[in-house]
Formats: C-alpha cells, structure tokens, sequence
C-alpha cells in the first residue's frame, strides 16, 4: 500500500474524527446529559465533564494531526506506535458498542448504532492498515 | 539538561505506571458503583466508557514516557505535537485539580489527604516534564536557543 493512499486514508480518518467531535456536542443535548446527571452527587457530574471533555480533545487533536499533518502519522517506528494505539483505541470501541452497551437503548436508536459502529470500523481499519503497511 | 530530562522521563513514566494501577482503586475509594446506580444504563455506560479510554491514554503515556524517551527528544515535529498535546492534557488537569474539582463530598480521612497531595505533586511534575521536553524539542535549550 503506497504513502499517498495511506495519507488520503488518514485524511478521511480527519473528516470523520471532525464529524465525532461535532457529534459529541450533540449527544449531550440529544440524550439530555445535564438533565440526566441532575441528581447525581456533584463529583460523579464532574468527573463525567472532564473525562467526556478529556475524550473531544483526544478526537479533536488526532483529527487536526490527521487533517494537517498525515505525514507525521507515517514516519518513523514512533509513528507506527501512535497508530498502533489508535487502532486499537476504535477497534475496542466497536467491542465495547457491540458486547457492552444496554442492547435495548441500541435497538431503539438502531439507525446510530450501525452509523457509529460503521463508524468505528473505518476509523480501526484506517488506523490498523496505517501501522500495518507505513 | 539531557540528562536531567532523561531522568524526569524515567520519574515521570513511573509515576505515570503507578497511577494506571492505582487508578484500579479510585471507584472503589470514591463509591462510584453506588453513586451511579440511579443513572440510566446509557449514562452509566458512558461514565465508564470515558473513564476506560482516559485511563488507556495514561497507560499510552506512561508507555511512550517509558519505552520511547528518546523519540519524545528527538526534535522532529511529531516529538513537538506529542509533548505539546501531553503537556496541555496534564496542565488543564493541573488546573482542574486547584480550581475544577468539588471535592467537599470525598471523606477527609488522612488517606484522603495524601492521595490529593501525591496527585497535586504528580500532576506538577508532569507539567514540569513535558513543558521541558518541548522546550527541548523547539531547541529552547540550547546556547543562544530563546531569541
């Protein structure tokens, strides 16, 4: 698999990152996070912010790396390293969504379930593919 | 200073070691399973799904601090990007730690005490790390470096 194909792959793994940030804002509306967590003692609610927020900002620096700068996921062991990690990092997220997750509230939103799981896939493929062949 | 940074990267990746194992202890300490119990299932999950990829990113950089000391000094952008992103997460949890955190409701019991006061000094340290190591890799260091 040639550089230019493992960029273009990591630059739509970029677009798609974007879209996971964006999203992240969305189900804390959609699935009413502030509401949800109104009850809860007020180091539970905290601790939920700053991991949740902890999470966007991994997804929101490897999709600027991923959109900008492919070319440092690509060189060097390091770099196989960090993709390494990513790839595993999605590819225990499509594990967690299928064996983890309350299959009830799934087959309610089964429409974003398979998205995400969709989603998900892509972004471990890209990710393990880029360790695989830099 | 090489030196120096190379023994911070030993510490700091111990410390980072020690903290993905005692990390094993804070639900228990803090009584997370009680106090999510009248959370729905998709919030429960959440919680613990953020919580286990925050806790791998630490094993990550405790792995990267570890093992590839020399990678993270070696002056190359990616080395700039890593330390730099390192160095933000550990300041805004530096931060979090003196100004984020409520923790009126955790018991004041002396062990307690201690953790919050180790967590203080490794979360400093990490900052002072990592702050270093891209001062290094910017070349900050070296003679005539900060122009």
């Amino acid at each position: 698999m040639n550089t230019h194909l493992l960029e273009a792959g990591l630059r739509i793994a970029g677009l798609i990152l974007s879209g996971l940030f964006v999203a992240n804002f969305v189900a804390a509306k959609r699935w009413d996070y502030a509401g949800n967590l109104a009850g809860t003692e007020v180091m539970v609610r905290q601790v939920f912010y700053v991991h949740c927020a902890y999470i966007i900002a991994i997804i929101a620096a490897l999709a600027l790396l991923c959109l900008g700068w492919p070319g440092l996921l690509l060189e060097g062991g390091m770099a196989r390293i960090v993709c390494g990690f990513f790839g595993l990092f999605w590819g225990s997220r499509v594990v967690v969504q299928l064996t983890y997750y309350d299959k009830e509230t799934r087959r309610r939103d089964r429409g974003w379930d398979v998205f995400f799981l969709g989603v998900f896939i892509t972004l471990a493929l890209i990710f393990t593919l880029a360790t695989i062949y830099q | 200073m090489k030196e120096l940074i190379q023994i911070g990267l030993l510490i700091g990746g111990c410390s980072l070691g020690i903290l993905s194992i005692a990390s094993f202890w804070i639900p228990k300490v803090l009584g997370w399973k009680e106090k999510l119990a009248g959370l729905t299932p998709l919030m429960r999950e959440l919680f613990w799904t953020y919580s286990f990829y925050v806790w791998s990113s630490h094993v990550f950089f405790a792995v990267l601090t570890l093992g590839f000391g020399d990678w993270l000094m070696s002056g190359t952008g990616a080395a700039v990007a890593m330390n730099g992103f390192m160095l933000f997460w550990w300041s805004v949890r530096l931060y979090l730690q003196f100004f984020g955190f409520d923790l009126t409701e955790v018991a004041g019991n002396r062990f307690n005490r201690i953790a919050k006061h180790l967590l203080t000094l490794l979360f400093t340290g990490l900052v002072v790390l990592f702050a270093g190591l891209l001062c290094w890799n910017l070349g900050w260091f070296e003679p005539g470096g900060l122009r």
